[in-house]
This record gives structure tokens, C-alpha cells and sequence, in this order.
């Protein structure tokens, strides 16, 4: 999955597959996480927030599950 | 020759094996008397007889008239004299039997003659021979009848070709009657697969009707395809499963493992053992279990976080009396789970199963609760308890298709959901090649018993560019199923959408009337024999007639085939719109309807109405 850099102090790049729903994240600790069954809407406003990290903790990072890359 | 009356003309250009010959000037044209019968001269597909010494070389009339004149006499005789072009197709020493191939060619002024009853029934003659079957009777000379032979009808492969209403449906019922004759082979085993349901009435007493929906009462029996059968990309292509990732696969083939593994361990099963077994042996596991475990797998909520995560973790809501709702594995109910919560003391947490299946896990609820996939998913007797152990064993299936009383199965497909139809009939197939594949050393497998695949409609499943499941299967009959006792008869009235590779492994063809000129050109061009002559006939070929050509018959020949009694004709018919008996038709007076049972039998799926019980 392409994953596009994005300005953050957490997050380095992201990455979206409508198809599979699925949400790419690049940390700045170098790990890589997969979460699923993320709308495309999460997505847009995970793009549009001003801090992606606040955004993350409050909206997704409990709410679906996940893999490490 | 005069004096001869079979005399036609003589030999005056041989180019390979297209010779042209001039009409002698005093050959009649139009009808000649031999022997009492009369022979019409010149016609387009007829035979020519040329004897050069003791031997009597036969060929087939491809072109009469001025076109016929060779190339270099066009200038000096455009219309001087009458040419026909002759396609050699074979030799017989004078009274013995018809070969197919040429040892020795024509020269200038070899004689040409006609080709009496008697000589056609030197070539197509045999009819005691024990392998052939008659199916008509020439269309040139009604008295000599058309005969095949089943051994390379049945392994060589054939397919049956003509447009709507040339006879097609009536042809293929009336060799599968020739070739089921009690008397004559009585353990023929011949399975056809219907996708519209026309044959049994023309089989009735033969055959034996298998359909999902069965009228049990009217002696048909019930469909069943045992997931559990097929292997396990057969079975992704069946479920929601089909295009996963790598990982969540590899998850799911562990999981069905496991399940395959626990139902061995219950009940041994002849054959398969711990070790040997793979994700693709047809071993019985319970699908509702399998759909159960991944749905609390993937879709659970618990009370610990990730690591710390068990079965005894699950955040199970409790119902009124303070039970937990573990939901049902054969009724396809999920548990219920506490939704998560972000903070508080007694907080529930997502499951942290790494597989991206839910969409999937979701999917496949609905469709295990679809009453129109209890064929397959909950399969009568076969269908596997949670603890994953059918009633009956696959061996009862397989003799029930293949092993039963009657030489013909029908199974009809008329009731199985369009989408998954190419899938299926492409599972049906490679089932019956692996059981006889594997049996080719016992009684009942293909080598000692051989059997016939009609597949009726190819073009709807076997269409070229496709890779379904379908295609593959009955590449792999064409191509090899002659060595395990295999068949494959084809029936399309589209030849030009069937795939080319199984179309020109069919050693027989049975061309009925094709109008469509690519239909046309497809069936020319898969046949080996300089016939094109022949084939330009197609699109004005009478109804029941057919062209037949290749391994089956000795030479090719244009045969009126045999209608089949009242009773014994497929129920292809189409609707009348004007009915002269006015049971049917726009001219019969209308009758009140409110709809409500056709509503009725669109819910239930059953065109006879929703008394019949479905499961």
C-alpha cells in the first residue's frame, strides 16, 4: 500500500485501501500498523485534522483492531 | 462410357486432393435411374466414385458449375462445359471395405461416376457391428442408415452444434436413448448436466433426475453438493472468501485444518489419515462451525487488552435471566457482544485477532442462512453436525450419480443460484474426474465403465476467455479424460463462444443448421477434414439434419436424424403465443389473478408452489 508523508510529530505517513478498508500508519518509531474496517470517511478526516496524533488516540486507535507490520 | 448409367464424366485436373472433373456431354442433369432408384447428379455433398484399377477412389462433390472450371480454362471454356470440383476423401479395393486416406491419385481421363446405394452402403454400411449405434438415416438415400461409433463417441470426445430450433435438443436425446439401450449396453452410465431442466421428460423411464427443489413425490431426487467436497479454492470461490489477502488465506486453511483434523480424529474415514491429510481432502468439517469460531474470533469483544486475550476474556452480553447469548452454530446466530468502551472501570476492548476478515465473516452469515445455498451448505444427509460428522459418507452420493439403476442421470441445475452456477458446474465435473480418476484401477471406475459428461448449454459456461472454474474442468475431460474413461459430449448453439481448445478436441461433431457466420466459421475451422464444402451446406440444413464428421464415422455424412417418439422429446418447446388450443397464448380469454401466488412462489423459490417442503 502507497502511504503519503503527512505533518505530524507521530505519525510519519498514511496510507488508505478503500477495498479493503484498510488504514496504514507509519510511526515515527519506525513500527507499522494496519487497522481494519476503517471507513473512508475516518480516513478524510484523519487527513483533514490539524493533529493527526490527537486525532488517532481519540478516534482510532481503540476503536478497530489492528495488526503490526 | 456411354451405356453406364453412373457414368458422369471424366478426370481433368487433380490439384492434392481436389480434383475437377468434366461432365460428359451426354450426362444428363438432374435425375438418373440405377437399379430402380433415382439419383439426382451434381448435388453438392453427394459422392463421386473414380475407379483407377482395382481400386475405387471416393470423394465428396464441394462445387458444380462454371466457378468449377480450373483457373487456366476460364479464358477458352467460360461456359463450354459442366465442372464440378471433388474433394477426395478415401479408397476401397473394388468390393472390399471403405479406408479413409488416398495411397494413389487420380490421373486425366479417369472416369468419375456416381455413387449408387449399393457403394454407400459398402462405406457407411456394418450396421450389426455391436458398437454402432444407428441414429438416422442418410439425407441422400433414406434406405442406409447413419451409424456411429460409441467407443470414439464416448472417450474421443463430441459436441453437438446448431442454432435454436434445428433439432439439437431432439438429436442429443435421441443418441442418449441409442446409447442407454437396455438390451444392447446395459450398464451405459451417462450424466447430464441441465441447466434448464428439459430432458427428463424425454428420459423419464431411463434416467434419474437429481434438482435442488426436488418433487419427491414425482420421483425426483434431491441435489446435493457437500461443501465439504470441494477443495479449498473451490470453495473460496463459492463463499464471500474469494480475493483474500496472503495472510488472512493462510489463517483460514489453518482453521479448516484444524476442523478437518478434529472431525478425522472423531471418525476415522478409510483413506485419510492425520498425516497424509491436506486442506483440499474431502473430509467432512462443519462450514456454521467454521463461520462460529471466526465470528468470535474476529468480531468478539473482552475484557482484557491483547496479549492477555482468551475464550474466557469474551464480553458476552447476558439475556433477561442472566444467561450469556452464545448465539447458535447450525442456526447461524452469533453471540453478542458489550460494545467497547474508551474508559471506566470494567472496559471492553476489540478483539485482537490480526486477520482483516469481518466484512467477509459477515458475508458468510447471510449466506449460510440463504435457503437458496441449502443445497450446498446444508447438504440432507451430508450436511456435518458442529462436531463436524455427516449422516452418510460421500461413497453414498457418488453411487447414487453415478452407480444407480438407471444408465442416466440428470442433474438438473435449473434451481441453482446464477452466480455460482459456472463454479458449481465446474465442481460437479472435477468430483466425478477425481472419483474416476482414482477408481481407473476397480469395476466401477472410468477405465472398465466408462462415462458420458453431456453438458448441455456449454456456451453459457464454457465460454472462451473465461476462467471459471467450468472451463477448467472440461479442459481437463477433453484433454485427458480419454485415458481414465471420460467423455465429453458438448451442446451449444453458440460454438463461436465456446472456448476453441475444447471445441477442437472434440473428435466428433454433429453439426446441425448454423445461420450465425462466425458460429460457422468456428465449427470449419476445428475441423481436420478438407470438408469446407461440405460445411457451406450448414445454414440450409433442414431440421433434424445434421452433418456429422470425425472419429466416429468413417467418412463424413449428412444424416437425417431420427425423431424420437411423441413421448421421448426433450421439453424444449418454446411458449406459443398463439395457441390453437387455447389453453395458453394471447388468445386465450384472460383469467383473474391477483398475483399473490406468484409472489408466493418468488419468496419461497419454487415455481411448483411453497407447500413443498424445501429442506
Amino acid at each position: 500500500m502507497d502511504r503519503i508523508p503527512v505533518n505530524s510529530s507521530t505519525i510519519v505517513d498514511i496510507g488508505y485501501d478503500a477495498s479493503l478498508m484498510t488504514l496504514e500508519l507509519g510511526f515515527k518509531q519506525g513500527a507499522v500498523y494496519q487497522y481494519f474496517d476503517v471507513p473512508d470517511a475516518v480516513y478524510q478526516e484523519l487527513m483533514r485534522a490539524d493533529s493527526k496524533g490527537t486525532f488517532f488516540h481519540a478516534n482510532i486507535k481503540n476503536n478497530y483492531r489492528y495488526t503490526k507490520l | 462410357m456411354p451405356g453406364n448409367p453412373t457414368y458422369l464424366g471424366t478426370v481433368q485436373d487433380v490439384q492434392g486432393a481436389t480434383i475437377s472433373v468434366a461432365l460428359d456431354k451426354d450426362t444428363v442433369s438432374g435425375l438418373a435411374f440405377i437399379d430402380g432408384h433415382g439419383y439426382r447428379i451434381g448435388q453438392i455433398g453427394s459422392f463421386v466414385r473414380i475407379s483407377i484399377g482395382f481400386i475405387d477412389l471416393f470423394g465428396i462433390v464441394s462445387q458444380v458449375g462454371a466457378g468449377a472450371v480450373p483457373e487456366a480454362l476460364v479464358k477458352t471454356e467460360p461456359y463450354g462445359y459442366r465442372w464440378m470440383k471433388v474433394q477426395l476423401i478415401g479408397e476401397g479395393p473394388r468390393g472390399g471395405e471403405f479406408k479413409r486416406g488416398i495411397s494413389q491419385y487420380p490421373t486425366i481421363g479417369d472416369e468419375a461416376h456416381l455413387v449408387t446405394e449399393h457403394d454407400l452402403a459398402r462405406i457407411y454400411g456394418r450396421p450389426d457391428a455391436p458398437n454402432f449405434v444407428r441414429i438416422g438415416s442418410l439425407a441422400s438415400a433414406e434406405s442406409i442408415p447413419a451409424l456411429i461409433d460409441i467407443d470414439r463417441l464416448v472417450t474421443r470426445h463430441s459436441a453437438v452444434v446448431g442454432t435454436t430450433g434445428a433439432g439439437k435438443s431432439t438429436t442429443v436425446a435421441n443418441l442418449l436413448l441409442s446409447l442407454s439401450d437396455p438390451g444392447r449396453y446395459p450398464s451405459a452410465r451417462i450424466i447430464i448436466l441441465d441447466i434448464h431442466g428439459e430432458y427428463h421428460s424425454a428420459m423419464h423411464d431411463r434416467a434419474a433426475l437429481f434438482r435442488v427443489n426436488a418433487d419427491e413425490g414425482q420421483g425426483e431426487k434431491p441435489l446435493f453438493v457437500p461443501y465439504w467436497a470441494l477443495s479449498f479454492d473451490e470453495l473460496l470461490r463459492v463463499t464471500p472468501f474469494r480475493g483474500l489477502g496472503d495472510a488472512d488465506r493462510a489463517a483460514l486453511v489453518d482453521k479448516i485444518k484444524q476442523l478437518k483434523l478434529a472431525s478425522l480424529q472423531a471418525q476415522t474415514r478409510g483413506g485419510a489419515t492425520a498425516d497424509t491429510m491436506t486442506v483440499d481432502t474431502p473430509i467432512p468439517f462443519s462450514i456454521h462451525r467454521l463461520w462460529y469460531e471466526l465470528h468470535r474470533f474476529v468480531c468478539s469483544t473482552h475484557t482484557a487488552q491483547s496479549a492477555n486475550q482468551s475464550e474466557n476474556t469474551e464480553a458476552i452480553e447476558n439475556d433477561q435471566n442472566g444467561q450469556p447469548i452464545l448465539g447458535d452454530i447450525m442456526g447461524v446466530t452469533p453471540p453478542k457482544y458489550r460494545p467497547i468502551t474508551q474508559s471506566g472501570q470494567n472496559r471492553v476492548y476489540l478483539s485482537s485477532a490480526p486477520l482483516n476478515i469481518r466484512r467477509q465473516i459477515l458475508a458468510l452469515e447471510s449466506l449460510l442462512r440463504d435457503t437458496r445455498y441449502d443445497f450446498l451448505f446444508r447438504p440432507g444427509p451430508w450436511c456435518p453436525n458442529p462436531e463436524g460428522t455427516p449422516e452418510k459418507d460421500l461413497n453414498v452420493l457418488l453411487r447414487s450419480w453415478i452407480g444407480g439403476d438407471k444408465p442416466i442421470t440428470i442433474l438438473d441445475l435449473s434451481g441453482v443460484p446464477v452466480s455460482i452456477l459456472t463454479d458449481l458446474i465446474g465442481v460437479l465435473i472435477r468430483l466425478l474426474f477425481d472419483a474416476l480418476f482414482w477408481a481407473r484401477q476397480l469395476p466401477e471406475g472410468g477405465r472398465s465403465r466408462p462415462l458420458l459428461f453431456v453438458l448441455e448449454e456449454a456456451h453459457a459456461y464454457l465460454n472462451s476467455g473465461n476462467e471459471g472454474s467450468a472451463s477448467v474442468a472440461a479442459r481437463r475431460i477433453v484433454k485427458e479424460g480419454r485415458k481414465y474413461g471420460l467423455g465429453a459430449m458438448i451442446v451449444s448453439q453458440r460454438p463461436s463462444e465456446i472456448d476453441p481448445t475444447i471445441l477442437s478436441q472434440c473428435g466428433t461433431i454433429f453439426a446441425m443448421r448454423l445461420a450465425n457466420a462466425s458460429d460457422r466459421s468456428h465449427v470449419t475451422g476445428t475441423v481436420s477434414d478438407n470438408l469446407e464444402g461440405l460445411f457451406n451446406m450448414l445454414p440450409a440444413l433442414r431440421t433434424g439434419e445434421a452433418i456429422i464428421v470425425g472419429e466416429s464415422v468413417h467418412l463424413p455424412l449428412r444424416a437425417l436424424v431420427d425423431a424420437p417418439a411423441k413421448n421421448r422429446r426433450p421439453d424444449s418447446h418454446d411458449p406459443q403465443v398463439y395457441d390453437p388450443s387455447t389453453r395458453g397464448g394471447w388468445n386465450r380469454p384472460k383469467q383473474a389473478e391477483d398475483y399473490a401466488r406468484v409472489l408466493k412462489n418468488w419468496r419461497s423459490e419454487n415455481p411448483r408452489g411453497a407447500n413443498n417442503p424445501r429442506r
